[in-house]
C-alpha cells in the first residue's frame, strides 16, 4: 500500500492553472523528491495532499485514506514558509507545537528536551525564541518536524537558506530517518540537492508533471549516447563508431554513433589494449534532464 | 486531551502569566482607588468646621432651637449655629476666626426673605444649606411635625408610566454613573481582548507558523481556542475590574448611606449582560477578520480601532438620550448592533422599554456576533496563508472551492 496515492488533482487559483492532472505515488520507506523550478505548483501539491488547500478535482489517499484529525499526529511538515512563535521562550514553543501533535505533556517535555541536546539547543531553551540565530531557528523547526517521531514526513525547501554545515546534517538526518523505516517526501527546486538522496521522483512544470520514476531509470532514459574515459595514456586515433570526442579536464567524453553501445566501446577499448583509469556512461544531472524535457515541449521561457 | 483545550490553554496563559497584563489589570483599580481617596480627602480637608454667627433683627428667631446636629454618613456633622447680641460682637468673633461668617436676619425677613451674609471667604452650599433648614424649622416649629418634615424634604417626584408599575426615580444620578462607568469597563475589556486576538491572529501570519499549526489540528478548534483563550483574558479582566467595582460601591454606600435610597434595577444588570456578551463576542470576531485579512499588525491595529469607536457614540449623544429616550435616534441607537450595548440599559433606566426592542434589540446583536464569527473563520481560511499579500473584502464573499 502507497503511503501517498495522488490521483488526477487539479486546482486553479484565478486565472491561473497551479496544479493540473497530476497524479503520483509514495511507497512506504523511500525518500521521494517532488521536484520542479520556483512556482511549478510543488507547494499546492503538497498542500493539497495535507488537505490545507481542497483540489478541484481528483482525489488523495495519505496513510491509506483520507486525510483524519488523527493522522495529523502521524505526519512531519516543514514548510517551505516556516516560522516559530517568536516571543515566547524557545522550550514554551516547542512543547506546544509537540503538544499539538498530540503528545501527552509529559512525554512532549522529555522528547523536546532529547531533542534540543541532540541539536546543541538545550543551554538556549529559557531563551526567547526571536534571540535565537538564524540557524538555531532552523533547527528548533526541524524538532517541531519530528519530536513526535512521524511515519511521514514532508519537508518543503530543506536547503533554502542553510549553510553547508547545516546542509549536511539535514541530509544525514534524513538518510537516518529512512533507515528507521520512514517515508519522506522532499520537495524543492535545487535538483543536484536530491539526486543524491532520492530514490524516486516526480517533476513537476506548470502544474503539469514532467517526468515520474526511479532516479536512475530516468537518467538512463535520458542518457545520450556519451562515454567518460580517462585513460592512462593517450587514445587510439581512430575508434569505430565513435562520432566525436571532446577533451574534458583529465579525461575525454566519446559521442557514440547510434550503433554503438557503451559495452561494445569498452570491449573495442580492451581488445586494443588501452588501460583505462575510468569508464562511465554519461549520465545526465537533472537539471540537464529538465531543460531537456521543457525545451522538448516548448515550454522553456 | 481535546487539542482546543491546548490552543485555549497556551493563548489564556500566556497572556494571563505577563506582567504586562498584571500590571494593566491591578493599575486601572489602583488608579480609580486613588482618584476617590484623593477627592474625599480634598473633601475633608477642605471643609469648615468652624460655626457661623446670626444676628436676629426680625425678632422671629429670638428663642429658636439649634437643628438636629448630624447627618448620615461621612460628613455628618452639621455646622453649628451660634446666636450674637449685635453686629460688633459677631464681627469680633468673625476677626478672632472663631466662626467662618454671620448672617444678619433682616426686620423685614418675614415679608421679604432677606438675610445679609458677611464672610471673609466664600461659604461652603452645605452651610448655607443648614442655615436655611435652620430658619425653616424654627418658622415651622409650632406646625405639625409631620407638614414640617414634608416642607423641608420637599416633594419626591416619581415617574410612573400608564401602562406599567415601573418606577423611574428623578433624582437618580447614581444610576446614569454605573452605566457609563460599566460603558468605560466594557470598552476597555473589548479592547483588550480585541487587541489580543488581532494580535494571535496577525502574529500567526507574521510568524509563519499557520501550516505547520492546520498540520497539527482542524481550523475550527484553533479559531475556537484562540478566539474563546483570548475572550477569556478579556472577561478575566472586566471581572475583575467587576469585582473591584463591586467593592468600591460596598465602601461608597458605607461612607455615603443616602446612596441606597437609589435603588438599581437588577433587571438593569441582566439588560447589560445580555447586551454585552454577545458584543464583545461580535467585535471580538471582526478583529480577528481583520487581524487575517491584513498584512502586519500595526495596519490591523489602526483598522481594529474603527470597530470599538462606534461603541461610544451613544456617549456623543448622552445628552439628547436622556432628554428623550423615546425619540427615534433613541430608538436607532438600541437597535443598531454597535451602539445597542450602551443605549439599551441606558435607556431602560430612563423610560419603560417595550419587550419587541429588547427582543429585536437582542436578536439583532447575537445574529451580528453570529455572522461576525463566521466572517472571521472565513476570513481566516482564506487570508492566513497569503504571506505578504491582503485579502479583500470581496475575497470573502465569494464563494469558496
Amino acid at each position: 500500500m502507497s503511503t501517498i496515492q495522488v490521483n488526477q488533482i487539479s486546482k486553479r487559483f484565478g486565472t491561473q492553472q497551479a496544479v493540473d492532472q497530476v497524479s503520483f505515488e509514495v511507497e512506504p520507506g523511500e525518500i521521494f523528491g517532488l521536484l520542479g523550478p520556483n512556482g511549478a505548483g510543488k507547494t499546492t501539491t503538497i498542500r493539497i495532499i495535507l488537505d490545507i488547500f481542497k483540489p478541484d478535482s481528483g482525489e488523495v489517499e495519505i496513510l491509506g485514506g483520507k486525510m483524519t484529525e488523527e493522522k495529523k499526529n502521524r505526519i512531519g511538515y516543514l514548510p517551505e514558509e516556516r516560522g516559530l512563535y517568536q516571543d515566547i521562550s524557545l522550550e514554551t514553543c516547542l512543547n506546544y507545537l509537540a503538544r499539538l501533535k498530540g503528545l501527552k505533556p509529559t512525554d512532549a517535555a522529555e522528547r523536546v528536551e532529547q531533542m534540543m541536546k541532540r541539536f546543541d539547543l538545550y543551554d538556549h531553551r529559557k531563551k526567547k525564541v526571536k534571540e535565537l540565530s538564524k540557524g538555531m531557528q532552523q533547527k528548533a523547526q526541524l524538532i517541531t518536524t519530528l519530536v513526535h517521531d512521524p511515519q511521514l514526513i514532508i519537508i518543503d525547501e530543506p536547503f533554502s537558506a542553510l549553510d553547508p554545515v547545516n546542509t549536511q546534517m539535514v541530509k544525514d538526518l534524513l538518510r537516518e530517518e529512512r533507515d528507521k523505516g520512514k517515508t519522506i517526501v522532499m520537495c524543492t527546486h535545487q535538483m543536484h540537492q536530491v539526486e543524491e538522496l532520492c530514490d524516486r521522483l516526480v517533476l513537476i512544470n506548470r502544474g503539469k508533471v514532467m517526468l515520474y520514476g526511479k532516479l536512475n531509470d530516468i537518467r538512463r532514459q535520458y542518457s545520450g549516447q556519451e562515454v567518460i574515459v580517462h585513460p592512462l595514456n593517450e587514445l587510439p586515433a581512430n575508434l569505430p563508431g565513435v562520432q566525436r570526442v571532446e577533451r574534458e579536464n583529465s579525461g575525454y567524453v566519446l559521442h557514440l554513433a547510434d550503433n554503438l553501445t557503451p559495452q561494445l566501446l569498452l570491449k573495442n577499448l580492451v581488445e586494443q589494449g588501452v588501460a583505462l583509469e575510468r569508464f562511465e556512461v554519461a549520465l545526465p544531472t537533472l537539471d540537464e534532464i529538465f531543460i531537456q524535457v521543457v525545451t522538448a515541449r516548448g515550454e522553456l521561457e | 486531551m481535546n487539542k482546543f483545550w491546548i490552543v485555549f490553554g497556551h493563548e489564556y496563559l500566556r497572556h494571563v502569566k505577563r506582567k504586562r497584563f498584571i500590571f494593566a489589570l491591578i493599575s486601572i483599580p489602583l488608579f480609580m482607588a486613588f482618584i476617590m481617596g484623593v477627592s474625599i480627602l480634598a473633601a475633608v480637608i477642605s471643609e469648615d468646621r468652624r460655626p457661623v454667627g446670626y444676628i436676629d433683627q426680625s425678632g422671629l428667631f429670638l428663642d429658636a432651637r439649634p437643628i438636629p446636629p448630624t447627618r448620615s454618613g461621612l460628613f455628618q456633622n452639621k455646622v453649628q449655629i451660634l446666636a450674637f447680641e449685635d453686629e460688633t460682637a459677631a464681627r469680633n468673633a468673625l476677626d478672632a476666626g472663631e466662626i467662618q461668617a454671620y448672617y444678619i436676619i433682616q426686620p423685614d425677613y418675614l415679608s421679604t426673605g432677606s438675610v445679609k451674609i458677611i464672610a471673609k471667604e466664600s461659604v461652603d452650599s452645605e452651610v448655607m444649606q443648614d442655615f436655611s433648614e435652620f430658619l425653616l424649622t424654627n418658622l415651622l416649629k409650632n406646625a405639625d411635625p409631620k407638614i414640617r418634615a414634608r416642607v423641608l424634604e420637599g416633594p419626591e417626584l416619581i415617574l410612573r408610566p400608564m401602562d406599567s408599575d415601573k418606577k423611574f426615580n428623578s433624582s437618580n444620578p447614581f444610576g446614569f454613573i454605573v452605566v457609563i462607568f460599566s460603558g468605560v469597563i466594557f470598552m476597555l475589556a473589548v479592547n483588550t481582548s480585541g487587541g489580543y486576538l488581532l494580535q494571535a491572529v496577525v502574529e500567526e501570519k507574521e510568524n509563519r507558523t499557520m501550516e505547520v499549526v492546520l498540520t497539527s489540528l482542524s481550523t475550527d478548534q484553533f479559531m475556537a481556542g484562540k478566539i474563546f483563550g483570548n475572550l477569556s483574558v478579556g472577561l478575566t479582566q472586566l471581572l475583575f475590574w467587576l469585582i473591584m467595582g463591586g467593592i468600591a460601591a460596598l465602601i461608597a454606600l458605607r461612607t455615603f448611606p443616602d446612596l441606597n435610597e437609589l435603588g438599581i434595577d437588577f433587571s438593569f444588570f441582566g439588560l447589560m449582560a445580555l447586551t454585552f456578551l454577545p458584543a464583545f463576542v461580535m467585535i471580538a470576531a471582526l478583529m480577528t477578520m481583520v487581524g487575517a485579512t491584513a498584512t502586519e499588525s500595526r495596519e490591523a491595529q489602526q483598522i481594529a480601532g474603527l470597530f470599538s469607536l462606534p461603541i461610544v457614540i451613544p456617549f456623543w449623544f448622552i445628552a439628547a438620550i436622556m432628554e428623550n429616550p423615546n425619540n427615534p435616534l433613541s430608538i436607532g441607537f438600541s437597535l443598531f448592533p454597535f451602539t445597542a450595548p450602551l443605549t439599551l440599559p441606558l435607556r431602560s433606566m430612563l423610560t419603560n422599554l417595550p419587550f419587541w426592542q429588547i427582543g429585536l434589540s437582542i436578536g439583532l446583536l447575537t445574529a451580528a456576533a453570529a455572522a461576525a464569527i463566521w466572517l472571521a473563520s472565513r476570513a481566516f481560511r482564506l487570508g492566513m496563508l497569503r504571506y505578504g499579500k491582503k485579502l479583500s473584502l470581496a475575497e470573502i464573499f465569494r464563494p469558496q472551492s
